[in-house]
């Protein structure tokens, strides 16, 4: 194995790494700080906590995988590297969610966008949730260094052609279009993100924070699941976990309980409430897994005239935010404009149908290209978020009804991604409906969609960022974490993920949660100097 | 507790107003844990399939089923035609070898879906297994074994465009899982145009290097 791969150099060293698979007994173990989740906040927080001389524990559910096991397949990386090995959907299994499991959590799998929360986000939480120290001017600085330590710049190759058709298309139709800034050092533009870095250069948890955590003495356990906080009177005295076998599925019988003076938890914003309410801890305004947000997707394929090859190539590099913001933060629901990468697995998956007609699309997959909008919920009443809960195994769920609200934004974005699809020259457009079928003019594509039933199922919904169910804000009755993240009725705890937003973000979400990390981390660790 | 002979209690209304009973989510999720439960006592085996021998059908004899029942693999046997077409080979051994190395793909996947969407699966599966609501739900009269490329693909058309949600989640489950399982399988990755990682990536990376 090449010894220049950051984690196999750190693990040849002695970093202090233990697989949860590998425990035969029942342990205890202790220290200043322990953190639930590897990834965008949990990596952060142990970072900026062990440079400070905290000794810190990290619990992961997931297992460490690292390039030696990036072989750019989707089979393997999806079964290993994703919550359910991709099966996991909301309730009713309307909406697929592709959530990380794994150390580096979603960002060891994620597409590489990196976007500041928008500053009419940040503004609406000042007034709206009481959170006036998180306006645009206090964040910057935190923005700047979380850009810095995870080397966040636009992407400076040319795009693709899948993202160049979004630029073609706006460009067409007078719509606003910007290049998108991507966490990567020495990308070799290959497109395999999605499946786990292959070259390491992907600036996420695994390859940034992690390392710099286990450089000053952290601990980690993989293969670890946290079950419950258990509290002694107003603390939290321990948190119980359970071991898992190398399969990542099966515990194996043994417990590890972890003790400290202070937790942080980040296990993502269906983890975290899930592990709040599996520990019964005081919610006496029953705010835990209330107002979670996905950012809903649906989507739209084209057939273009030359050949895309839309699985090589920087998997997203533009973006637009015409229709992001067009109605004010808090009207009709915006939303932001991606293109996705597509591979054999992914798009076979995605794309609804079977048989002769089915083979016949897939064959046709290198002239495919793909539009996806991403919805802004979160900032109406009508868009009140869905709600974690607990399964009979206690085991958390997602329930996300989608409000006419939703569904009429849903439309538009049907209609602008297919307008946009033509205008760049495509030959014939299909949506992600199970109604859909190929049309080879924009005006018969409106028409059709016009008519589309807009039902759960019959529209194809996806999810990539999970936010909220742990919402901030000042006021302890709607909100369960203050503006640092520190839980309002359990003083020795705090919640450093995705799950703090009390709306959605507007734009792919981890240097929001690497920023507010980063921050909240920082104050934390000040309170806990000794 | 029902006996085994007679229906299990929720269908008695599933008869009388069918359309309303499955419509809802709630109504969808008990007659499922309901069917289970009857198909358990009749007699269908939940436990995964042994290995089954080495015979014509098998890609690797040594494969050990972590989920798929031998009631399970007899129902994608007659699924997988339909549901990828042409994309099979038209040779029968070779056809027969594709469907079960998909199987054995599909078998792999689940597993690692974990407990809580294996139990919808087993649902889903004993629903379309056990033979009164095969017949009465799914409305496919001869056993899986005995179905033909075109009753499975007519089935699958049926769920797809039922105005169901619980169908049209039953649809999308065994199409995804299938379509996933062959599509992004190397030796498939022909039939989707897809080449493979670059090579000159794969040939300067560490991690494809025999160590």
């Amino acid at each position: 194995m090449s010894f220049t791969d950051r984690i196999a150099q750190g693990l040849e060293s002695g970093w202090k790494v233990t697989d949860g698979a590998t425990l035969t007994e029942n342990q205890t173990v202790e220290a200043d700080v322990v953190i639930v989740g590897t990834g965008a906040g949990g990596g952060t927080t142990a970072e900026i906590l062990s440079k400070s001389g905290l000794s810190v524990i990290l619990v992961e559910e997931g297992r460490l995988y690292y390039q030696k096991d990036f072989k750019m397949d989707e089979l393997t990386s999806y079964a290993n590297l994703y919550q359910e090995g991709m099966s996991r959907t909301t309730k009713d299994g309307s909406i697929a969610i592709l959530q990380g499991r794994c150390v580096g959590g979603s960002t060891t799998v994620n597409w590489t966008s990196s976007f500041r929360t928008p500053d009419a986000t940040l503004n609406y939480w000042s007034k709206r949730f009481d959170l006036d120290a998180l306006s645009p001017d206090a964040m910057a600085p935190w923005f700047d260094g979380r850009e810095a330590r995870h080397s966040m710049s636009p992407w400076e190759v040319d795009p693709n052609l899948n993202n160049d058709i979004l630029r073609q298309g706006c460009e067409k139709l007078g719509y606003s279009w910007q290049i998108i800034p991507r966490n990567v050092k020495g990308c070799w533009n290959l497109g395999y993100c999605g499946v786990g870095c292959p070259t390491n250069a992907k600036q996420g948890a695994l390859m940034t924070t992690i390392p710099g955590a286990l450089d000053h003495n952290a601990r980690l356990f993989h293969g670890l699941r946290a079950e419950r906080l258990v509290m002694n009177q107003d603390r939290i005295d321990s948190l119980q976990a359970s071991a898992m076998a190398s399969d990542g599925i099966t515990p194996s019988g043994i417990t590890v309980t972890l003790k400290a003076r202070h937790f942080v938890v980040a296990a993502s914003a269906i983890g975290s409430p899930g592990l709040l309410l599996r520990s019964e801890l005081p919610d006496p305004y029953g705010r835990v897994g209330k107002r979670s947000f996905i950012h809903p997707v649906n989507a739209s394929v084209a057939q273009m005239p030359k050949l895309v090859d839309p699985f090589y190539g920087a998997p997203q590099s533009v973006y637009s935010d015409e229709f992001n913001f067009s109605n004010g933060v808090d009207g009709d629901v915006g939303y932001k404009l991606e293109v996705p990468p597509l591979h054999p697995a992914m798009s076979a998956g995605v794309v609804p149908g079977h048989g002769d007609t089915q083979a016949k699309n897939l064959a046709r997959l290198p002239w495919m290209q793909s539009v996806i909008a991403l919805l802004r919920d979160g900032f109406h009443e009508d868009s009140p978020g869905g709600t974690v809960s607990l399964r009979d195994d206690g085991s958390p769920v997602l329930d996300y009804p989608i409000t006419d609200y939703l569904w009429k934004g849903i439309r538009n974005a049907f209609y602008t991604m297919a307008e946009i699809q033509f205008a760049a020259g495509a030959d014939r457009v299909r949506l992600m409906h199970l109604d859909s079928d190929w049309y080879s003019s924009w005006a018969d594509t409106k028409a059709a969609i016009d008519g589309f039933a807009m039902e759960p199922h019959r529209v194809r919904l996806f999810t990539a960022h999970q936010m909220g169910g742990c919402g901030m804000g000042s006021n302890p009755e709607e909100s369960v974490v203050n503006g640092f993240g520190e839980h309002h009725h359990v003083s020795n705890l705090s919640v450093h993920d995705a799950s703090v937003f009390p709306t959605s973000i507007g734009a792919n979400p981890q240097l929001s949660v690497y920023a507010l990390a980063a921050r909240n981390s920082t104050r934390l660790a000040q309170r806990l100097q000794k | 507790m029902p006996n085994h002979l007679s229906p299990p209690e929720g269908l008695d209304s599933v008869s009388l107003n069918r359309r309303s009973f499955l419509r809802t989510s709630l109504g969808g999720a008990l007659f499922l844990g309901t069917v289970s439960v009857a198909a358990g006592l009749s007699g269908c085996t939940t436990a995964p399939a042994d290995r089954l021998g080495a015979v014509e059908t098998r890609m690797d004899a040594r494969y050990q089923f972590q989920f798929l029942t031998t009631g399970d693999i007899e129902l994608f046997e007659a699924l997988l035609p339909a549901i990828l077409g042409s994309a099979l080979p038209e040779q029968p051994n070779a056809k027969r070898m594709t469907v079960a190395g998909t199987i054995e793909r599909i078998d792999a996947g689940i597993h690692k879906f974990g407990p809580a969407n294996q139990k919808e699966l087993r649902q889903l599966f004993d629903l379309l297994n056990f033979g009164l609501t095969r017949v009465t739900i799914a409305r496919v009269w001869p056993s899986w074994r005995n179905v033909t490329t075109e009753q499975a693909d007519a089935f699958l058309e049926r769920w797809r465009s039922s105005s169901i949600g619980l169908f049209n989640n039953g649809y999308m489950a065994l199409t995804k899982i299938s379509n996933v399982a062959f599509y992004g399988y190397q030796e498939n990755w022909n039939l989707s145009g897809y080449p493979g990682p670059p090579e000159w990536a794969v040939q300067a990376l560490p991690q494809f290097r025999n160590v």
